[in-house]
């Protein structure tokens, strides 16, 4: 962990006094405040002894200080070495001396760098800690270099930062005797505050109050979700409690690839309040492997949610414990006790290839699906070609989203066999996966959700979880039971998103730099088990061409198992590799041909819609162009090039790098069919139910599954649009549940759809309801239906005559005429229960599973990503200089929810490609146990994005929108670009999609080989 | 693990309330006021100091509270976020961050809000900086960040004008 400070204060004495003082060891270490002796070893380097502690609890610590750089009277450089609790640290301090009047400006800077045990203890509470230990270093110093020191700090001159710290150390925070303290007073707590911690708590706490106390208006909040959830009332899975919940925590395999020789769960079952174990021989015997997606050989695959006999990947679970608490079930894990003999493991899809090490013997190799792509007449625009680009091997590396909720459930299984699940599942589907699993009939399952932490996509990946809960929960008497992965059970095994590697691609190209053909090799990795895969090796051809008009590509796809975590779906899932890879394509092209990246790409790019691509895939609408010209005065494209030119001169790397993406949304299940030609999943369809219930408020129910789309918003929207009454009338019930019969089978949140087909559905509905409050309105109005309108009158909303106000019965009273009420209705009218659902079934065509050919998405929403880059190559970190977005996706229902789905997707896409990677050593260990090393994009490493939205609406949509959320993922693209704009001279090609420091380095150190050839006739 | 039962008494208060129990000495700040005292806002997402979820006020201070037990806050006190509102009307900070659409799953925002009203209670008028450099501590995985530091500053701004 590092920490960085950084500030500047006056003193009175001259610079070069306060030289002679900050310069030497002797003299400078006393005046740290919690100096306790020292001892200099050389003319530099002083031996401290500091006294060291938090409350009572105080001892003393050594540490080394060295001057190492001082430059009379401007500059002195500390270096600080030492041990602290069960951590080292070390810290450069920097001081810069600036004249000042008669005084001096002291300019300063600390770095401190904290390895060890004391992150996992203190981390986030380290940094607060050493804020005020510098600030009370600071206002010691300032005291100590005026020529007046005093006892008490001075007061500090200008208000500001500076001045409130020193305020805050002026207000008694002086160092206390040392009191040794004994174990026991540890254990009873600090409680004990001395006199200056009750004031400094006393100050720190008035501020608070004061913020707190402030006037508050009340106002409309423009989310209907926001309401709870601002308040701390929103209900994730583990804010569920039911009565006599138990929890469950897995044991998880050490090893990448082990035979599972003996399983001693005794212990663990002795330990005083636990209820019951499992282990993979049980679960064996009752439950059935989870369905495989893939054909045969591959669907010979057997995946339970416990590992039976060999643990294939680390932190596969093998045994799972369930107690009365979360404590006492983490304290039996450890006490299982399981014999392996590890076996050889294989972590790279080449290897895996070979199949030299096999994870599912009974496969006879480790594919879980190979198959060829082709479309036009590949060969003969080859031979056509003028150019034709070679590159070796390009690589999308594996990250997940990890949304900050991990993965859970409350699963009960009752006596009577009925399933109840309280969980953070995204899709209808996993009812689909555990029926059968557990040989339960879907009528028996219900499945709830309510608030979700974030999923994107990931979520789907929870269902062998939630089939070993039930499991649980049925050994434990019916009891429900609760599990919730922990983040470092995420990191190493809740659903990475998968990576991808692209072998042998050739590009033929025309002589005007316009691609013809591509053939290529395409490998994906998905970790030990198929979950919801091999899916990923034709969901990619929903945008096979990308947004460029070669007619002729040939993809030998396949996709591999290793002993790595099961991959789960993750932001734009498939198609975002595959996208990369055709921006990769397109760049590489015109680098080799010196063509600039924005004069290709409109050569290239697909210019009329609808657009039919060669694999029957119907683009709808979008003007690429204008989007290129829009995201580059949005950056300001032209000064950034000049720039760019003179910064070169300066022997700086700045690159620019433009990403275009496809977020296809609405899939067409029938694109499963190419993967396996006997899965029954055709189409797709989403249903939605509205009613004015009993007291006459609109209640709408979804089949999605939000986590923070905000689907309630633009659900009550389109209602209230279609009711003529506003939003704040319209119910939209929170999360999913099967109980309230909104959903088919493909019910879900995922492949960008919801404004598409949730919509449609919940519009459909609500014209439904419409209708029929229209007729008992005329009726009981004795008006013609063609002459009322809806609204809101003095009883609230209503159907009124027009023209004639007076002539109006409001909801509550329609609501009771169908109701409480019904022998007053006609006959004829006693159909119209004001209770309606409707199911929007999106219009597909089956596809031809032997050719792959069909429309495989609905709509195509599209981002054109411009990202400009500084590269250091010294250190190989990258500075985002200026960020812009254009972002369409047709007619846009709610701007505030679009443009934030486009900053999270971009945050995303930004984390992936500069920051996060979950990498395995060759034996398979995850290298990213905790989020301290995958570091997920903070606020302070993400750069300010610019915006702008276009619309151009969808032909096949009611309402002109397209799904959106996954699209803007592009950075990946951008930046990967930018990279290779910025490299290229250098003779660099950028064949990874992760460009961390660590990772570039080794990149820009060891490059080698030249990975593109370029053949011209 | 722990071969005993032992447990403490410890007394701290939370939104003005106090509240006695017996606690095992092991049991964290988090899982005391989400377990024992039964508020749920406060949530945790990495268990590890890292993502700010479990963010509180304790005595004054923002701290994250999955790496803090709860032995240690005894005779303290607590603020989450349902000590936000005042008489069932939200505090300026939770209308900026809906406002601002500076929140989307929701699952970062208790941390989020009470990590910027600690900032606001130390700097009433942060610039974009200092509000990066406070709030670095807290990750949000959906908002990309932006519409959060425009909250701030439109909490920043009403407050001083309220
Ligand atoms: S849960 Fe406390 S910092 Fe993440
Ligand atoms: S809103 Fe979802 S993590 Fe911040």
């Amino acid at each position: 962990m590092e920490m960085k400070f950084d500030g500047e204060f006056e003193v009175d004495l001259p610079r070069e006094k306060v030289f002679v003082i900050l310069s030497d060891p002797e003299k400078f270490a006393p005046l740290i405040p919690t100096f306790h002796s020292l001892e200099m070893k050389d003319e530099r380097t002083a031996m401290l002894r500091v006294k060291v502690g938090i409350g009572k609890i105080r001892g003393t610590a050594s540490t080394e200080l060295t001057l190492t750089e001082a430059e009379a009277p401007y500059r002195a450089v500390y270096i600080g070495k030492g041990k602290v609790m069960q951590g080292v640290y070390e810290s450069i301090s920097s001081f810069e001396l600036e004249e000042s009047g008669q005084g001096t400006l002291v300019k300063w800077q600390a770095e401190t760098n904290l390895v060890g045990k004391i992150l996992s203890l203190a981390g986030g509470g380290m940094r607060g800690y050493a804020e005020k230990e510098i600030s009370k270093l600071i206002s010691s110093l300032q005291n100590g270099l005026s020529s007046n020191p005093q006892t008490v700090t001075a007061k500090p001159k200008a208000d500001g930062w500076l001045a409130r710290i020193l305020r805050k150390s002026d207000s008694g925070e002086t160092e206390t005797a040392e009191t040794p303290v004994s174990e026991s007073k540890i254990a009873e707590g600090l409680a004990g505050f001395n006199d200056e911690q009750l004031d400094r708590r006393k100050e720190a706490q008035g501020k608070i109050d004061n913020v707190l106390s402030t006037a508050r208006a009340e106002k409309r909040l423009p989310r209907k979700e926001d309401n709870r959830l601002i308040r701390g009332q929103g209900l994730f899975v583990d804010d569920f409690h039911p009565a006599g919940m138990l929890h469950m925590v897995l044991v998880r395999s050490p090893y990448a690839h082990a035979k599972i020789l003996n399983i001693d769960v005794s212990a663990a079952e002795a330990l005083p309040g636990v209820v019951c174990t499992l282990t993979g021989a049980e679960v064996k015997a009752q439950t059935n492997p989870f369905t495989q997606l893939g054909p045969e050989p591959s669907a010979l695959i057997q995946d339970y949610c416990l590992a039976i006999d060999k643990a294939l990947y680390q932190g596969d679970p093998v045994v799972a414990v369930v107690a009365e608490s979360v404590q006492i079930a983490t304290d039996a894990a450890q006490l299982v006790d399981v014999e392996y003999e590890t076996l050889p493991v294989v972590v790279d899809c080449k290897e895996s290839m070979q199949a030299d090490v096999m994870l599912h013997e009974q496969v006879g190799s480790n594919y879980t699906w190979q198959g060829e792509f082709e479309f036009g007449e590949v060969d003969k625009a080859f031979e056509d070609a003028k150019h034709v680009v070679k590159i070796d091997h390009l690589k999308f590396h594996r990250y997940g989203s990890t949304a900050l909720e991990p993965n859970a459930v409350v699963a009960t299984w009752n006596q009577m066999g009925e399933l109840d699940y309280f969980s953070n599942t995204i899709m209808a589907v996993p009812i689909a996966m555990i029926g059968p699993a557990l040989s339960v009939s879907s009528d028996k399952i219900r499945l709830r959700t309510h608030d979700i932490g974030g999923a994107f996509g990931n979520k789907i990946g929870n269902y062998p979880h939630m089939t070993l809960a039930a499991l649980a929960s049925k050994k434990a008497g019916g009891a429900p039971v609760k599990w919730l992965e922990t983040r470092s059970e995420h990191m190493q095994a809740g659903g990475h998103g998968s990576e991808r590697n692209f072998f042998d691609t050739e590009v033929a190209l025309d002589a005007d730099g316009v691609i013809t053909a591509i053939r290529s090799t395409h490998v994906d990795d998905c970790g030990a088990y198929p979950r919801y895969e091999p899916l990923a090796c034709v969901i990619w051809a929903q945008v096979m061409p990308a947004t460029y008009k070669l007619r002729n590509m040939k993809i030998d796809m396949r996709q591999v198992v290793t002993n790595k975590g099961p991959c789960a779906p993750n932001r734009g899932y498939s198609r975002l590799p595959h996208l990369w890879f055709m921006e990769r394509c397109i760049d590489i092209c015109g680098h080799e041909l010196g063509i600039p990246a924005d004069e290709i790409r409109l050569r290239n790019y697909i210019q009329e819609f609808p657009y039919t691509t060669p694999n029957g895939c119907v683009y709808d609408s979008g003007d690429l162009p204008m989007m290129l010209k829009k995201a580059k005065a949005l950056v300001g494209w032209d000064e950034w090039k000049k720039k760019q030119e003179e910064a070169r001169k300066e022997g700086r790397y700045i690159g620019i790098g433009i990403g275009t993406t496809l977020d296809s949304g609405t899939n067409n299940f029938g694109q499963s069919q190419i993967i396996n030609p006997f899965l029954p999943f055709t189409g797709q369809s989403q249903a939605s139910t509205a009613k004015l219930d009993l007291d006459g408020t609109v209640s709408i129910a979804v089949g999605s599954f939000p986590q923070g789309q905000g689907h309630e918003t633009t659900s009550a929207q389109v209602a209230a649009e279609v009711l003529g009454i506003d939003t704040d009338f319209i119910n939209v019930k929170t999360g999913f549940d099967t109980a309230r019969n909104s959903h088919t089978g493909t019910g879900g949140t995922y492949a960008s759809q919801f404004a598409v087909t949730g919509l449609s559905a919940v519009h459909g509905a609500a014209v439904k309801l419409r209708d029929e409050m229209k007729k008992l309105a005329a009726f009981s109005l004795e008006a013609n239906e063609d002459d009322l309108e809806f609204g809101v009158g003095e009883m609230g909303p209503e159907v009124r005559v027009k023209g004639s106000p007076d002539k109006n019965i409001n909801f509550w009273a329609l609501s009771n005429l169908a109701n409480y009420n019904t022998a007053s209705v006609p006959e004829e009218l006693r159909d119209l229960h004001l209770n309606v659902r409707h199911v929007y079934v999106a219009p597909f065509q089956t596809v031809d599973k032997e050719k792959k050919y069909g429309n495989l998405t609905l709509t195509y929403a599209m981002q054109l990503h411009i990202a400009v880059i500084e590269l250091n190559r010294e250190t190989a970190q990258t500075k985002i200089l200026d960020y812009g977005i254009i972002d369409d996706c047709g007619t846009v229902i709610n701007h505030m929810i679009v443009e934030g789905q486009s900053h999270g997707g971009a945050g995303h896409g930004i984390a992936a490609s500069l920051l996060e990677t979950m990498p395995h050593d060759k034996d398979g260990n995850v290298i990213c146990g905790s989020f301290t090393d995958y570091a997920p994009i903070t606020i302070n490493n993400m750069p300010d994005l610019k915006y702008e939205n276009m619309e151009s609406p969808s032909p096949f949509s009611y309402n002109g929108a397209k799904g959106m959320g996954e699209g803007g993922g592009a950075p990946l693209l951008s930046i990967s670009a930018a990279m290779q704009d910025a490299l290229y001279g250098d003779g660099i090609i950028i064949q990874n999609s992760h460009h961390s420091p660590m990772f570039l380095y080794e990149v820009l150190k060891n490059y080698e080989g030249n990975p593109v050839s370029l053949e011209s006739r | 693990m722990s071969d005993s039962t032992e447990t403490l008494s410890i007394e701290i208060t939370v939104n003005g309330k106090v509240y006695q129990r017996d606690v095992e000495p092991r049991l964290l700040l988090v899982e005391f006021i989400r377990e024992n005292v039964g508020l749920t806002g406060t949530h945790v997402g990495c268990d590890t100091s890292y993502c700010g979820a479990c963010t509180i006020i304790l005595n004054g201070e923002a701290i994250k509270s999955c790496t803090y037990l709860a032995v240690q806050a005894d005779g303290g006190e607590v603020i989450t976020v349902e000590g936000l509102e005042k008489e069932g009307q939200l505090h300026p900070l939770q209308q900026a961050f809906s406002e601002c659409h500076g929140l989307q799953c929701g699952y970062c925002t208790p941390g989020m809000l009470m990590s910027s009203l600690a900032l606001l209670a130390e700097n009433p008028d942060p610039s974009v900086k200092d509000i990066r450099k406070r709030l670095a501590g807290n990750v949000c995985r959906c908002t990309g960040y932006q519409n959060i530091i425009k909250s701030v500053q439109s909490a920043a701004k009403q407050l001083q004008e309220g």
